[in-house]
This record gives structure tokens, C-alpha cells and sequence, in this order.
């Protein structure tokens, strides 16, 4: 493969291109942020309308299976920025592994998810005019059980799609074509997927972790 | 320096045959096209809503329609105006054609993108229109819960597919954020940039912050309305007025997304129709960050009834006064910027003195309604309904004609009539004015908006407002003919038939494929003119 | 080693490529914060816990931002760009926050008087029955707050009056009255609202006695509640003071049954 790398015809080099490629994720991002916004506005409104809700509901919430998921997307943290810096170098194998590594462990939290939402579909902690929890009696106690599971399920919703575009890398990966000239989507996927632990970086003490 | 070029050779429209190099293009000058079409498509539904909506208001009672069917009738309009003409209007159709030639680039950053944002846009305006043939939705374009909550229409369709729509919204003010960072020709500095590129990058940053949250807010209302999570229904300790902070942090900025564009094809005009630089340039793009800026801070004036606290009331209204500051830098910078200069009345020109008539006139009625104190009586009368109208219609309308006469012998390399041109442009002008003029004074007088039947002391005025939609109906179609005529029969237009300096001009007209020959050099600011 | 094209090198960086040491670095950095903050959880420290948590949760954040997503090596366009976002989630925050936590607190000098009037313990014994202090009482209420739409003689020419259809009631006529003149009826329409004009179920249930007793002296012939009507308005005349529960604000249920009944209009 040869070491000068083709880029589209409007740019002026294939540095350019990435550069550009990698900015256009970088406003994308900018818009999730802007998406999950109203959620966090929401929460924190009937948080601090209601200073007992979260001390209340947060006991049926499973604080050691969030951590576990905070645990598990920290380490795909790791193995994405490692699929990264395998690509650039060259690597393609190891690059290879690490995406995939990311992959399971993206697997491994909606696993974890899948078992508390479980719990909480048994215990009849559900949003709105479906929650029918005896034990729960706060009034407010259904719309905070609307707001953890649009927050969690919105992101769960973004980890699918992570999946998505991690395993079309992935697959590009084993075809052999990236290298240290181009290597754009790894990279841009990198930024997403990192963006998807940031998002539970947060939700993590927001919603399992209460005075 | 300009060149005039006769070129009947290879360009953008017979670079490639066939219905698929269409629908498959990547070209950014065919996507402006597809756009351009699709969307006056659904201006031209959105219009019939429109005269459905006042023929049944030209007299008291029922006229044509029930009070249902009335609900619908205005819905329609206003959901098909907003989301499906107004807010990609200029950018999507002009703005897709004219910003990489203005940069002096072959394409914008990322020409897929461009493609998937037009099928995205189509595919929810489809979700959307397809209701039409269903149920309908009768809850006003902002879909205030609970009662958005409750209605048995087809509102579920028309909330996804506004969310969808809201992404080819995203993915264009991405698009276009990377293209004027990136794509700028050599020597084409920020403050060489021509105004209408300020503010188009303006209007794609307040698409890239704002339209996630509507994407957001209908996505909770269908959730609610699916399976009522309680957020927005008080009958579940929900929090109604919440929905409405939440749809107006996103459509108080959408009004900008509207008429900012228009603010930049006006002015791409009146220098070159005025053989003057601008006055105050630097201001005249700072003016336009201010607006996109205050836009952010003032949704609240849209809520001054609606049981919002004391304290948010006072903070929407006197931050709202601000934006008369860079919109007034604006309106006195392009008065400026004709003084002394050698205006020519071509139709551009003239949609432009119509424009600063028109927008002003509803820029200042805006200040009534910042005014908490006068709000309180004009809200949700037909005050309001003339007001956006005079910024929306008469702004971005107006000037979105007068950039289509612009860049009309550009984009085809034919001329329309000039004659029959001016003449349209007066009947438009005149009945846009007979339509809502008399609509301040409705509301004035106390007449609710969104209601089918009025008191008998209001028919003179409606039934005037009709004769005046008649007017405006007429005056578009007739553009419509002649525009579509000039295509094909027009007179063959050079390269540059109105003496400009900026970039798009100093390619053939219409452009080849690549744009430019040679990536152009730039030397000098985008509004030179010395004669 | 990368090959860089010849082009505008004006843009041009080397693209930083994040060691595995250091990635593994920062993965222990954040499993460290984890650990923290889970651990700080347990203890309640009353307030400092949530400012804590997410002092902890965006030192995550600005780890993963400047190292996994390279941001500390990256065009500072891009910094730019991700920051601003924050921004505006914030004034989203705030200004929501302007309105949703400060309904009812805020008042204007004109309301003062009002405010004053309408808080506090219970003022007049048996406030059902019509005494010159309560007339008083009510038209000090009625001077507040109802001069706008009824007027200044109640004649419901108030300023407001000109923009509503039906006009507001002229308690100086006898007749026209829709739910009839009598004090008892008249603190229900204060209660449930009536065309234009909201109810006034926050206001004190002594004070809209007080509203009643004042505008039914405006007009001809008062209607007096008989113990029968009393009894109706669920007032226990063995008792000295009304027995009613004060919200700041309408109850929703109130304001539901008044829609349920405008909606069958």
C-alpha cells in the first residue's frame, strides 16, 4: 500500500480531510450534548423541587450493578483509546482485538442493564402511569422512575449504536484498511464511544448515589 | 477583478445524465436544487392550508369548514411552514448552492452527509404529510400538552417526523460549521468572508444547539403520549408549562435559523445594488452573532401567561429588549450602505427595499409583545399571528426571493423577465401588506388567533386579509411560472450580470461540476465596489 | 513515521498518538475516582455529598475529554467547540430554573398590601357573616386585585374589560348574575373561576369571604346565605374560623374539574 494516502477531490491533502472529518464529530458531539440536556434539566428540576425523591428511590436502584457498568465502560474507555493508538501505529491486529474488547464489554453493560431493568419491570418501578411499587410511596416517585429510564435508555440506545459503528470498524480493521495515513474512522468512532462513558460518568452519581 | 464568461459548455447540470445522478449526487449544487424543489413543494401545501385557513375566516360562522377541520387547517400550516419550508429554506436550498462557491471550495466538507441530510428531511416530512390522509393533527403547530397529550389525531406521526426532520437540520449546520473553518480558499480570511457565509456558519451553530432539544422534547411527548412517563401531564404530577420550556429553548432559536439567512442575502444585495461597500462590516457580523446569541436567552417571552414565575417574566422580557440592539446595528448599517451609493432598481433590489419595509415593521411590533405588560392583552390575538408573519414572510420570504432573483441567472445561466419581475414583486409586496396589516389591528381589537369564528365587528378586517392572501397566492405563482420559464426559454446570462465581486461570480454561470477551474486566490474584501 | 501531504500547512499538526502506558494510566485514574466516589456515598455529609459527587464525576470527565479523546493535543477549535455546548446546557438550566423554583415568591410593591392581607392566621370570627371590619378587609383585596377587570366602582369597566367577551360582572346591577348574588355562591365562583377570570383558589378561604361580603355591597338588595346555602359551601357554623387547608398555589384538582367543565360547555 503505498505511503501517499488519496483524499477526496475538495480538500487539499488527506490531513486535511481528517482534520475536518475529526471537527464534524467534534459538532456532532456538541449536538448529543445539547440532546441529553433536557433530561438532565428535567432530573434536576424535580431533584431539587423535591429534596427526599432521590434520597427515597435511589434505595431501589441497584448501586453495585451501576458501578459494575461504570466499571465495565471505563475499561471499554481504555480499550477504544487503545484501538486508536494501535491504528496509528500501524498495528492492525491488536487494533483489531482492542475494538473487539470494546465491543464485549459494550455487550457486558447492556447485559447489566438488561438485568436491572428486569428487576425494576418485577418490582413495578416504572415510569408514569405505569408504576405500581407498594413499598415506594413518594408522589413523585413515578416521574423519577420516567426520568431514570429515558436517561438509561437513551443512552443504552447509544451504546447499540456504538455497537454498530464499532463493529463496522472492526470488520474494516481485519480487512486491513486502516493504516498510520489513514485511520479516520477508527478515530471518530473512538471520540463517540467516548462520549458514551462520559455521558454515564454522570448518570452514574446522579441517579445511583444519594446523600 | 470580474470576468465575464459565456460558457455553453460542461457544467453542474449536464455533467451527468439520468435520474440517478440526481438522487445519487454528491454535487452540492444538485442537493440545493433537490432541496429547492422539495421544499417549494411543501410551500406550496402549506400555502393552500393558508388560503383554506382564511377563506374560512372571510366571513363569521362556519364558511367552509367545521371547527375541527379548522384546527387541522392550521396546524398543517404552520407545522408544513415551519419545519418543512422555513427553516431549510435558505440554507438547505441557497445555502447548499452558494457557500462553497462563496468560499471558493469545490464541495462542503462532507458531501455525504449533504445527500443523507436531504433523505432524512424527506423521509420525515413523509411521516409528517402522510397524516393528512390519516386522522390529521388539530394541537397548533407548538403541540402545548396536556392537550397534546390527549388528542385522539395522528400527532405521534407528525412528532417523529419532525424529530427526523431535526436531524437533516443537525447534519446541514454541521456540514456547513466544518466547510467555512475548513474549506476557505487561500487568502479568503475571516473578515474577507462574504456576510452571507457569517450567516449561514451563525445559523448552522444555533441548528447544532437548539434542534437536539425539540428532538428531545417530541421524543418525550411521544413517550408520554405512548405511555405516559408523567413529565409534561399534570394529571400524573407532571409539569405542563415544563413541555413549554423545552419546546421554546428550541423554537425561539429556530425564528433565528429562519430569518438570519434572510439578513445575509440582503446583504449580498444591497452592495452590489448599491455599488458601495457595506458600511461597518465587522459590526455587520458581530451584529449577527449578538442576534444568534440573545436568541438563546429570551424563549420565556413566549410564556409571559402561562404561570411562569414573576422572576422569569422580568428576566425574558428585558433580555428579549436586547436583541433590538444588533438587529438595529443591522437595519441602520444596510440604510447606511445605500447613502450615497448608485442604486440600481433591479428586482432584487427592490425585494430588498421591501424587506427592510416589511421586517422592521415587524421587528418593532415585537417590542409590544417583549413588553409583559402589553403581552398580557395581545398574546394569542391575531397581534402576534401579523407579527411573525411580517418577520417571517415578509423577512425571510421576501428576501429569499430577492436572493432567488440574484442568483437565479447563476444557478440556470438564463435571466427571467425583468418587467414582469418588478411588477410581481409589487404584487406580492402590496398583498402581503393587505393580508396582515389589517391583522394588527384584529388582534389589537381583542381577536383570539386559532379560532374559527369571530365577533361580527371583525369581518371588514378579515374579509380584507382574505382578498390580501389571494393577492400573495397569486403573486407566487406567477414567480413560479416565470422562474420556471426562464429556465428553459430565458435570455442567456454571463457569468456575472450584476457586476458583483464575490466568489460565485467569477465562475461560468451556470457553475461547472468542480466550481472553479482553478482554486481561486483571494485579495481583497467581498464588497469592493468603486463605480 | 506519518507522511504529511504538501498543502496548506497553516492547519497542519502531527496527530498525537496516546501511549499504552499512559492510556493504562488513566484508566487507573478513573477506576481510582470510581472507587471514591462510591466510597464517599456512604457517608452522608449532608449537601457536600452532590458536590462531591460531581466534582469527582467531571474530573472523570475532563480525563476522558483531554486524554482518551485527545483534546489536550488537539486544534483548540475543537476544545472551543465541546466547551461551548456546557455553556448552553447551563443557560437551559438556569432560566428553566428562573421560573420553576420561584413561583409565588416574588412580589411586586403594588401586591404587597395584598400579600400582607392574605397571609397569616384566620382574622375575623365566623368570617361568614358580614361585619364592617371584613367589608374592610375585602375591599382592600378587592382594590389589590380586582380593579384592573371590575373596575374601581365595580362596574366591570376595569381596564382590562375592554379586551373581554363576556365583560366582567357589574356588581352594581341586580341582575345577570350567572351563579346567582349570594356571598356563599359568589366564593365558589371565586373559587372555581368564571369565564375570563382564573381562579382564585390560592387566596385564603377567609378572603375570598372577605371579596364576597365587599361586592355584594355594591348592588341593590343583598342576598344573604340562608343556613341551608352554609351548609352547601361545607362552612360549620358551630365553629368560630373556617376550617380550610392554604396552598400558595391552585390546587391542580380545582383546576381540572374547570377545565372538565369548560370542556363540556
Amino acid at each position: 500500500m503505498s505511503n501517499v494516502r488519496h483524499h477526496a477531490h475538495h480538500f487539499d491533502s488527506a490531513q486535511a480531510e481528517f482534520e475536518a472529518s475529526k471537527q464534524g464529530l467534534w459538532v456532532f458531539l456538541v449536538n448529543e450534548v445539547l440532546f441529553f440536556s433536557g433530561l438532565f434539566v428535567a432530573y434536576a428540576i424535580y431533584r431539587v423541587g423535591n429534596p427526599d425523591l432521590l434520597k427515597e428511590c435511589h434505595h431501589f436502584l441497584n448501586w453495585k450493578l451501576g458501578a459494575t457498568n461504570t466499571a465495565v465502560l471505563i475499561g471499554s474507555s481504555l480499550t477504544m483509546a487503545l484501538g486508536v493508538t494501535y491504528a496509528q501505529k500501524g498495528e492492525q491486529k491488536k487494533s483489531a482485538n482492542m475494538i473487539l474488547l470494546t465491543i464485549l464489554c459494550a455487550f457486558g453493560f447492556l447485559v447489566i442493564k438488561y438485568i436491572e431493568y428486569s428487576h425494576k419491570f418485577h418490582d413495578g418501578l416504572l415510569p408514569g402511569a405505569l408504576f405500581h411499587n407498594h413499598e415506594l410511596t413518594h408522589p413523585k416517585a413515578p416521574q423519577f422512575f420516567s426520568i431514570y429510564f429515558v436517561l438509561t435508555g437513551l443512552h443504552g440506545i447509544h451504546v447499540v449504536g456504538g455497537i454498530v459503528v464499532l463493529f463496522w470498524i472492526w470488520i474494516r480493521t481485519l480487512k486491513k484498511e486502516f493504516t498510520p495515513e489513514y485511520f479516520t474512522p477508527v478515530e471518530c468512532v473512538g471520540l463517540y464511544w467516548h462520549f458514551v462513558d462520559l455521558v454515564w460518568i454522570y448518570l452514574f452519581p446522579l441517579l445511583y448515589l444519594a446523600s | 477583478m470580474s470576468t465575464t464568461t459565456h460558457d455553453s459548455g460542461s457544467n453542474y447540470l449536464n455533467h451527468s445524465k439520468g435520474i440517478m445522478s440526481w438522487l445519487g449526487t454528491l454535487d452540492h449544487k444538485r442537493i440545493g436544487l433537490m432541496y429547492l424543489w422539495t421544499v417549494l413543494v411543501f410551500f406550496f401545501i402549506g400555502g393552500v392550508a393558508a388560503l383554506l385557513v382564511r377563506y374560512e375566516l372571510i366571513a363569521p360562522g362556519q364558511t367552509i369548514m367545521s371547527a375541527d377541520a379548522y384546527n387541522k387547517a392550521f396546524t398543517y400550516h404552520g407545522t408544513i411552514m415551519v419545519f418543512m419550508v422555513i427553516i431549510p429554506l435558505i440554507p438547505a436550498a441557497l445555502g447548499n448552492f452558494f457557500l462553497p462557491l462563496q468560499l471558493g471550495a469545490k464541495d462542503v466538507a462532507f458531501p455525504r452527509l449533504n445527500l443523507a441530510s436531504y433523505y432524512v428531511f424527506i423521509s420525515g416530512a413523509a411521516l409528517a404529510v402522510t397524516t393528512l390522509f390519516l386522522n390529521g393533527v388539530d394541537t397548533g403547530w407548538t403541540f402545548y400538552t396536556p392537550y397534546s397529550i390527549r388528542t385522539g389525531t395522528s400527532a405521534t406521526w407528525v412528532l417523529m417526523g419532525a424529530f427526523v426532520m431535526g436531524f437533516s437540520s443537525i447534519f446541514t449546520g454541521i456540514n456547513f460549521i466544518v466547510t467555512i473553518h475548513k474549506l476557505r480558499a487561500p487568502g479568503l480570511t475571516w473578515n474577507r468572508l462574504p456576510l452571507f457565509c457569517w450567516a449561514l456558519y451563525a445559523t448552522s451553530i444555533i441548528q447544532v444547539l437548539a434542534t437536539p432539544v425539540i428532538a428531545l422534547t417530541v421524543f418525550l411527548l411521544t413517550l408520554e403520549r405512548a405511555f405516559g412517563i408523567g413529565i409534561f401531564d399534570p394529571k400524573l404530577g407532571g409539569d405542563p408549562v415544563l413541555f413549554q420550556h423545552f419546546f421554546w429553548f428550541y423554537s425561539h432559536p429556530a425564528v433565528y435559523i429562519m430569518i438570519i439567512p434572510g439578513m445575509g442575502i440582503i446583504n449580498e444585495i444591497i452592495p452590489v445594488f448599491s455599488r458601495k461597500t457595506v458600511f461597518g462590516y465587522t459590526a455587520m457580523a458581530v451584529a449577527i452573532f449578538g442576534i444568534a446569541l440573545v436568541a438563546f436567552v429570551v424563549w420565556g417571552h413566549h410564556m409571559f401567561v402561562s404561570n411562569q414565575s414573576d422572576l422569569a417574566n422580568f428576566l425574558f422580557s428585558l433580555i428579549t429588549m436586547f436583541v433590538a440592539v444588533p438587529t438595529g446595528v443591522k437595519v441602520f448599517s444596510w440604510v447606511a450602505t445605500m447613502y450615497k451609493g448608485s442604486i440600481h432598481f433591479d428586482t432584487p433590489m427592490l425585494y430588498a427595499f421591501a424587506f427592510l419595509f416589511v421586517f422592521t415593521i415587524g421587528g418593532l411590533t415585537g417590542v409590544f409583545l417583549a413588553t409583559i405588560a402589553s403581552d398580557v392583552h395581545l398574546t394569542h390575538t391575531y397581534f402576534v399571528v401579523a407579527h411573525f408573519h411580517y418577520v417571517m414572510v415578509g423577512g425571510t420570504l421576501m428576501a429569499f426571493l430577492g436572493g432567488m432573483h440574484y442568483w437565479w441567472p447563476k444557478m440556470f445561466g438564463r435571466m427571467y423577465n425583468e418587467t414582469l419581475a418588478k411588477w410581481t414583486c409589487l404584487l406580492i409586496f402590496l398583498g402581503f401588506n393587505v393580508t396582515f396589516f389589517p391583522q394588527f389591528i384584529l388582534g389589537s381589537r381583542g381577536m383570539p388567533r386559532r379560532y374559527y369564528d369571530y365577533l361580527p365587528e371583525f369581518t371588514e378586517l378579515n374579509r380584507m386579509s382574505t382578498h390580501g392572501s389571494w393577492m400573495i397566492g397569486a403573486g407566487f405563482m406567477i414567480v413560479a411560472i416565470y422562474m420556471i420559464y426562464a429556465i428553459y426559454k430565458g435570455k442567456v446570462a454571463n457569468s456575472n450580470p450584476w457586476r458583483a465581486s464575490t466568489l460565485e461570480w467569477q465562475t461560468p454561470s451556470p457553475p461547472p461540476h468542480d466550481n472553479f477551474a482553478v482554486t481561486p486566490v483571494v485579495t481583497s474584501g467581498p464588497y469592493e465596489y468603486h463605480d | 513515521m506519518s507522511h504529511h501531504d504538501s498543502g496548506h500547512s497553516k492547519q497542519e499538526h502531527h496527530h498525537h498518538i496516546l501511549p499504552v502506558a499512559m492510556a493504562v494510566k488513566i484508566w487507573a485514574a478513573l477506576m481510582v475516582l470510581t472507587f471514591t466516589t462510591v466510597f464517599v456515598a456512604q457517608f452522608d455529609f449532608g449537601s457536600l455529598n452532590f458536590i462531591v459527587a460531581m466534582a469527582v464525576a467531571t474530573l472523570k470527565a475532563v480525563l476522558v475529554c483531554l486524554f482518551f479523546m485527545g483534546l489536550k493535543y488537539d486544534d483548540k477549535q475543537n476544545v472551543v467547540i465541546f466547551t461551548t455546548s456546557f455553556l448552553f446546557l447551563a443557560v437551559f438550566m438556569i432560566l428553566t430554573f428562573s421560573d420553576l423554583f420561584f413561583r409565588g415568591d416574588v412580589m411586586l410593591k403594588k401586591d404587597e398590601a395584598f400579600f400582607k392581607a392574605a397571609s397569616g392566621p384566620a382574622k375575623f370570627k365566623k368570617p361568614w357573616n358580614s361585619t364592617p371590619e371584613i367589608v374592610a378587609h375585602g375591599k382592600a383585596l378587592f382594590e389589590a386585585q380586582c380593579v384592573t377587570c371590575h373596575g374601581a366602582e365595580g362596574k366591570g369597566n376595569g381596564l382590562a374589560a375592554a379586551a373581554l367577551n363576556p365583560k366582567p360582572r357589574n356588581f352594581t346591577a341586580a341582575d345577570g348574575w350567572k351563579n346567582g348574588r349570594k356571598p356563599s355562591v359568589i366564593v365558589g365562583t371565586l373559587t372555581k373561576g368564571l369565564n375570563a377570570m382564573p381562579s382564585f383558589a390560592a387566596l385564603p378561604l377567609e378572603d375570598r369571604w372577605s371579596l364576597a361580603h365587599y361586592v355584594t355591597n355594591f348592588g341593590p338588595n343583598i342576598d344573604k346565605d340562608t343556613p341551608a346555602d352554609l351548609a352547601k359551601a361545607g362552612v360549620d357554623t358551630s365553629k368560630d374560623t373556617l376550617g380550610a387547608v392554604e396552598s400558595k398555589s391552585v390546587p391542580v384538582e380545582v383546576i381540572m374539574e374547570r377545565m372538565a367543565e369548560d370542556g363540556k360547555k
